[in-house]
């Protein structure tokens, strides 16, 4: 893990210089309330109880080792989740339970071409999803592709913003918009898919 | 993000809400999603807003995406994985706090 995957953006931060005083303070109150997220985003990446803990711990000691990369006052959440995300890509991703394997340059040229607008209007009714249970929901999230499922799960669960996301995922605002809007479809597909078979829609 | 709202303004000029007709349902989809994200900038959401204001299908298209797009959210929320209970603990001790 190098210093650049820690850091929110592309150009050279700033090394604080904090005591051990207040790298044990800054821990203990600006990095540690957001366990329960980092858990809940690892278990829904690596879909594995021992390995979303593995991934968490090892984040966390990835953080206190680079603590002096972190400047207080900026946004402490987005920064573990960047750690977290990459941990997961450098480490995780090779030894992950996920039995699926997707080729995502395939899935992205896929749905950035022209045929993706014959797949855009589901008919996907309130009703029918008012009427799954969260289990079902959350299998049709796991069923679509890790970057597509880490977007809707980084705005919609976790509430940051695309410029946010823009410096998690490494990538440009206009691709965290494009691909959480694909990816929302994506779910939305599923859901129709499994409705259709379970007969919700009668 | 005040591009958007030339790319607002350019979607509804296609759509002939005389005839229920949305024009452009992909990018009006996308619109959307920039306004219930809140990622629209304020002249974009005003252009928006007077748009399902004026136009029946725009509208119901709109309130149904925030349906469902509420109720999934609200599912996804309340499915949470509870956090091992020695998580925080052994994070501490492995760093000496």
């Amino acid at each position: 893990m190098s210093e650049q995957e820690v850091n929110t953006d592309n150009q050279e931060t700033q090394r604080q210089k904090y005591s051990d005083k207040e790298a044990a303070r800054i821990f203990d109150q600006e990095f540690m309330p957001h366990v329960n997220s980092m858990y809940n985003f690892a278990y829904r990446l690596t879909f594995d109880e021992d390995d979303a803990k593995d991934l968490v711990q090892d984040t966390y000691l990835k953080a206190f080792r680079f603590i002096n990369s972190f400047e207080q006052g900026t946004n402490a959440k987005a920064w573990l989740f960047r750690i977290l995300k990459n941990s997961f890509i450098n480490e995780f991703r090779k030894k992950s339970k996920q039995p699926a394997k997707v080729d995502y340059n395939e899935v992205e040229s896929y749905y950035n071409s022209d045929d993706i607008d014959e797949n855009i209007t589901t008919d996907l009714r309130v009703e029918t999803v008012q009427h799954m249970i969260g289990d079902e929901i959350t299998s049709a999230l796991n069923g679509i592709p890790v970057d597509f499922r880490t977007v809707i799960i980084l705005s919609d669960l976790e509430g940051f913003t695309y410029e946010e996301m823009s410096k998690i995922l490494d990538i440009p605002i206009g691709t965290v918009r494009s691909r959480l809007h694909r990816a929302r479809n994506m779910l939305k597909d599923k859901l129709a898919v499994y409705a259709k078979e379970m007969g919700y829609n009668k | 993000m005040s591009e958007f709202s030339d790319w607002f303004k350019d979607t509804f000029k296609g759509c002939y809400c005389e005839k229920g007709n949305l024009v452009d349902e992909r990018r009006f989809s996308e619109i959307v999603q920039l306004v219930l994200d809140n990622e629209a900038d304020e002249e974009s959401r005003a252009i928006f807003e007077e748009k399902i204001r004026t136009c029946v299908k725009s509208c119901g298209s709109f309130e149904k995406e925030k349906s469902l797009r509420e109720t999934i959210k609200q599912k996804l929320f309340d499915h949470k994985k509870d956090i091992p209970n020695d998580l925080a603990a052994s994070i501490k001790k492995s760093i000496n706090l």
